[in-house]
C-alpha cells in the first residue's frame, strides 16, 4: 500500500506541479488584491484618471467652468515654450532646489552624525532636529515670516541687521531656502541616522586595529557606507524641491514675491488656471512639468542601475 | 513642499480637515434650515468677501435690512477674499449652485463672463427699491454695463489716499488756513514739500511710506499717476496697445525719486509704513481702509486724494459692486428680494462709510452725516476723479494684468531695473496679455471678447 501510494503520489505531484505554482499565485493575487484593491481604487480615481483628464484638458481651451471648450491642439504647448513666465518660473523652482539640495543633504549628514556620536541626551538632540518636520508647512511658513520681518523679526534683532529679507529680490528666495532647510532637514536626517546605526561596528573595530584614524575611518567606512542612502536622500530632495510650493506662497502672502522672484512653476500653473480661468494652458504646463519630474526621476533610476552594473 | 509618499502627518491631517469640513457643512445646514424655519417667506443667500471691520459694518447693515424686512431671510456667507473667492463664485455659478446675491470687484466683472457666469441686474426693480442711474456718477455705473446691460451695482469706490500728520506738517508750515495740506501741482513742488516735512520730522522717522516693495501698491500708484498724465491702455476697439512709454518713464522715475532722494525707506515699505505713520512720519500713501485703523489712534492727520503732481487730479479707485451669480431659473420673489437688499445696502452705507469707503450712492454723500465724516470728506472728491484699470477682462482687483504688471512697476521703483527698461517691459506685457483669449468666450479682446 505504501508503496502504491508512493507511486500514485509522485506522478500526481509531478502533474500538478505547474498548476499548484498558478493556483498559488491566484490565491496570493486574490488575497493581496483584495489588501491592495482600496489604495488602487483610490490611486485610480484620485490620481490616474485626473492625470488622464489633464493630459486631455491640455489639448483644449478649457476654463474654469469645464463648459464649452475645444479641441486646440499643440496651441497651448506652442504657448508655453513661447512664455517667458514658464521658464522664469521653472528657472525660480530650480534654483531653489540648487541651493536646498547639496545644503539638506550636507546638513543632514553633519547632524545625524552628532546625533549618533552624543552620548548625552541623545533623545533631546533627535526630537530637536526631528521636530520642525512635525509641523504644517503654513506654520512653518508664517513662524519665518514673522522671523525674517525687517526691524521687529528676531533674526535682524540679533544679528543687528536691517535686511529686506522678503521684499528684496536678491534675498527672498534665500530666505524660502533657509525656512525650508529648518522645517524639511529632519527627513533626510532620520534616514541618515538609521543608516549610520546599520554600519557594523566590527568595521570600525578591525580599522582601529589597523592604525586607522578617525578621518580615515570617514572616508573609508562611513561615507561608502552611507552612498545608497546619500543617493536616496538627494533624489528624494530634488523631486520634492522641484515642486516647491506651499512656503514660498504663504511666505509671499500668496503674491510671486519681490519683482516675480518667488515665482516657482507650481505657483505659475495655480495662476493661469484659478487667477486667469485658463484651464486648458494650465494643464499643459502641468503636463510639461509632469515630464521634466519623470525625466529626472528616470535619470536617477538608470545612473542607480549603471552604478550597480559595475559595481557587480 | 510635495512629499513623495502620505505620511502619518498628511493622512492625520487630511481626516481632521474632513472633520472640520464635515462641521462646517452641519453649521451651514443648521443656519440653513433655520433661516427655512423662520417666519420669513424668502431666502436670499448672499456670499460676501468682507472681513476685519468691512465685515463687521456689512453685518450691521444686513441686520438693519432683517429688522426693517422680516418677511426676508438674509444668508450671509463671508468667504476668504482675492483669487480663492472668485474661483468658487465661478464654479458655483457654472455648476448651477450660485448664490442669489454676490460681491465683486467692478473691475473683474468684465472678465467674469457676463450672461454666462453673470446674470442682468433688473434696473425696472432696482427703481422700484428706489436705485436709479441718475443717483450715480456716470463713469461708475458704466463700468457696470456691458453689451448695454448693468451687470455690477457699485456700493462704494475705495481710493488711494495721501495720508498725512497735521502735527508734523503745521510745525513745518506745510499747512493751509483750512486746516488742510497746501495744494500741489508738480513733481518739483511735491518734492519741495516732502523736504520741508523731512526738517520737521523726528530722527528715525522716514518722511513718507509708500508700499516700495509691493506689487499691488506699487501698481496703484502707477495707474493714478500715469492717469494724471492723461495715459491710455488700448486704442477704443482694442486692437492695439496704446502704452505711453515716454508717460510711463515719467511716472516710473517720480516713484522712484522717493527712493533715491530719501524720502521713503524701502527697509519700512508695507505695513511698519502704517507704524512709523502711528509714530510721527508725516506722510504715508495708502488705501481709504486704514481710516478706521488711524482715526482709532487718535492722531491729528488728513487725507487727501494722491497729489495732482502732473496737472490734473486722479486717484486710483476699486469698486465693491453687487452682483448676480448666473442661476438657469433666476427671477421670482429670492430675485426680487435678492434687488431689494443690494438696493437697501447701497442706499443706507453712511456704515459703510465710516470704515473709510466713498459711498457710490451720491445723494448719501450730500447728507449732513456724510459731510461731518473726517477726514472721509475730505477725499470725497476722488469719486469725480477715478483712474482705474482698463475695462478688460484680464484687468481688475488682484487680477491677472496687476500680477504681471505690478512686479514691473516694483523693479523700477526699488532699482533693480531702469524706468526705461520697465516701461518696455510693461508694454510687452500689455501687448501679451491683449494677445491672450479670453479663457471665458474664447476671443481676444480685440475679437470683441467682453468688454
Amino acid at each position: 500500500m505504501a508503496t502504491s501510494a508512493h507511486t500514485i503520489a509522485a506522478p500526481a505531484r509531478a502533474t500538478t506541479a505547474a498548476g499548484s505554482t498558478t493556483l498559488r499565485r491566484k490565491q496570493g493575487f486574490q488575497h493581496g488584491g483584495w489588501f491592495v484593491a482600496p489604495f488602487l481604487l483610490l490611486f485610480a480615481v484620485f490620481v490616474i484618471w485626473p492625470l488622464l483628464r489633464g493630459v486631455y484638458l491640455s489639448f483644449t481651451d478649457a476654463n474654469i467652468t469645464g463648459e464649452g471648450a475645444s479641441f486646440v491642439g499643440l496651441d497651448n504647448y506652442r504657448e508655453a515654450l513661447n512664455d517667458p513666465l514658464v521658464w522664469d518660473s521653472l528657472g525660480h523652482s530650480a534654483y531653489f532646489t540648487l541651493l536646498v539640495v547639496p545644503c539638506i543633504t550636507v546638513l543632514a549628514f553633519l547632524l545625524a552624525m552628532l546625533a549618533h556620536h552624543i552620548e548625552r541626551g541623545k533623545w533631546l538632540w533627535r526630537l530637536c532636529f526631528f521636530a520642525p518636520f512635525l509641523l504644517p508647512s503654513t506654520v512653518a511658513a508664517n513662524l519665518w515670516q514673522w522671523l525674517f520681518n525687517p526691524g521687529t523679526g528676531m533674526i535682524d534683532h540679533v544679528f543687528g541687521l536691517q535686511t529686506p529679507w522678503l521684499t528684496d529680490k536678491s534675498y527672498a528666495m534665500l530666505a524660502i531656502v533657509i525656512t525650508t532647510l529648518w522645517w524639511t532637514v529632519g527627513f533626510s536626517f532620520l534616514l541618515y541616522l538609521a543608516a549610520l546605526q546599520g554600519i557594523p561596528d566590527h568595521l570600525y573595530e578591525a580599522a582601529r586595529l589597523d592604525g586607522a584614524n578617525a578621518w580615515h575611518r570617514m572616508v573609508h567606512i562611513t561615507l561608502p557606507m552611507l552612498r545608497n542612502i546619500t543617493g536616496l536622500v538627494i533624489a528624494l530632495q530634488v523631486l520634492a524641491s522641484l515642486q516647491i510650493f506651499d512656503q514660498a506662497v504663504v511666505m509671499m502672502d500668496f503674491l510671486p514675491g519681490p519683482e516675480g522672484s518667488t515665482r516657482t512653476f507650481v505657483q505659475y500653473t495655480l495662476e493661469e488656471g484659478f487667477t486667469s480661468y485658463r484651464v486648458g494652458y494650465a494643464s499643459a504646463i502641468s503636463v510639461i512639468f509632469f515630464v521634466i519630474i519623470a525625466a529626472v526621476a528616470l535619470a536617477r533610476m538608470w545612473l542607480l542601475r549603471n552604478r550597480e552594473e559595475s559595481a557587480r | 513642499m510635495g512629499r513623495p509618499d502620505l505620511n502619518r502627518r498628511q493622512l492625520l491631517g487630511g481626516l481632521g480637515g474632513l472633520f472640520v469640513a464635515g462641521s462646517f457643512g452641519f453649521a451651514a445646514l443648521g443656519t440653513g434650515a433655520d433661516a427655512l424655519a423662520s417666519d420669513a417667506d424668502t431666502r436670499v443667500r448672499y456670499w460676501n468677501l468682507f472681513s476685519g471691520g468691512d465685515g463687521s459694518n456689512m453685518i450691521a447693515m444686513l441686520d438693519a435690512f432683517r429688522a426693517a424686512n422680516p418677511n426676508i431671510a438674509v444668508k450671509d456667507s463671508t468667504l476668504q477674499w482675492g483669487s480663492p473667492f472668485y474661483t468658487k463664485l465661478a464654479m458655483a455659478a457654472a455648476g448651477n449652485r450660485a448664490p442669489d446675491l454676490g460681491v465683486m470687484h467692478l473691475g473683474r466683472v468684465t472678465g467674469f463672463a457676463p450672461g454666462r457666469l453673470l446674470d442682468p441686474w433688473d434696473t425696472g426693480l432696482l427703481a422700484k427699491y428706489g436705485v436709479r442711474e441718475e443717483d450715480y456718477n456716470p463713469t461708475l455705473w458704466k463700468r457696470g454695463v456691458i453689451d448695454g446691460k448693468l451687470y455690477a451695482l457699485p456700493l462704494d469706490i475705495h481710493v488711494q489716499l495721501c495720508f498725512y500728520r497735521k502735527d508734523v506738517l503745521k510745525k513745518a508750515g506745510l499747512l493751509g488756513d483750512d486746516g488742510r495740506i497746501v495744494p500741489v501741482t508738480s513733481p518739483d513742488e511735491w518734492f519741495d514739500v516732502l523736504k520741508e516735512a523731512k526738517r520737521a520730522t523726528k530722527k528715525g522717522l522716514q518722511t513718507i511710506g509708500m508700499w516700495n516693495a509691493d506689487q499691488n501698491f506699487q501698481w496703484w500708484f502707477f495707474v493714478a499717476f500715469y492717469t494724471q498724465l492723461g495715459g491710455t491702455w488700448f486704442n477704443a476697439t482694442d486692437t492695439e496697445v496704446t502704452f505711453d512709454t515716454d508717460k510711463a518713464v515719467q511716472v516710473l522715475r517720480f516713484l522712484r525719486r522717493h527712493v533715491t532722494d530719501g524720502y521713503s525707506d524701502p527697509g519700512f515699505g508695507g505695513l511698519a509704513s502704517a507704524e512709523q505713520f502711528l509714530n510721527g512720519s508725516p506722510f504715508v500713501w495708502e488705501g481709504n481702509w486704514s481710516v478706521p485703523v488711524y482715526s482709532g489712534a487718535k492722531l491729528d492727520y488728513g487725507a487727501t486724494p494722491l497729489p495732482p503732481v502732473f496737472g490734473r487730479p486722479a486717484t486710483h479707485a476699486e469698486s465693491h459692486s453687487f452682483v448676480l451669480p448666473h442661476q438657469s431659473d433666476r427671477g421670482g420673489a429670492t430675485n426680487e428680494a435678492a434687488h431689494q437688499l443690494a438696493a437697501y445696502v447701497v442706499q443706507h452705507a453712511q456704515q459703510w462709510a465710516a470704515g473709510g469707503h466713498i459711498p457710490a450712492y451720491t445723494p448719501t454723500l450730500s447728507t449732513a452725516a456724510y459731510k461731518k465724516l473726517d477726514p472721509q470728506s475730505e477725499y470725497v472728491a476722488a469719486m469725480d476723479h477715478q483712474a482705474t484699470e482698463p475695462k478688460v477682462w484680464f484687468a481688475g482687483s488682484t487680477g491677472i494684468l496687476a500680477q504681471r504688471v505690478g512686479p514691473i512697476v516694483v523693479s523700477s521703483t526699488m532699482g533693480s531695473a531702469k524706468p526705461e527698461t520697465a516701461a518696455g517691459r510693461m508694454k510687452k506685457a500689455l501687448t501679451q496679455l491683449l494677445a491672450t483669449k479670453n479663457p471665458m468666450d474664447g476671443k481676444t479682446a480685440a475679437e470683441g471678447g467682453a468688454a
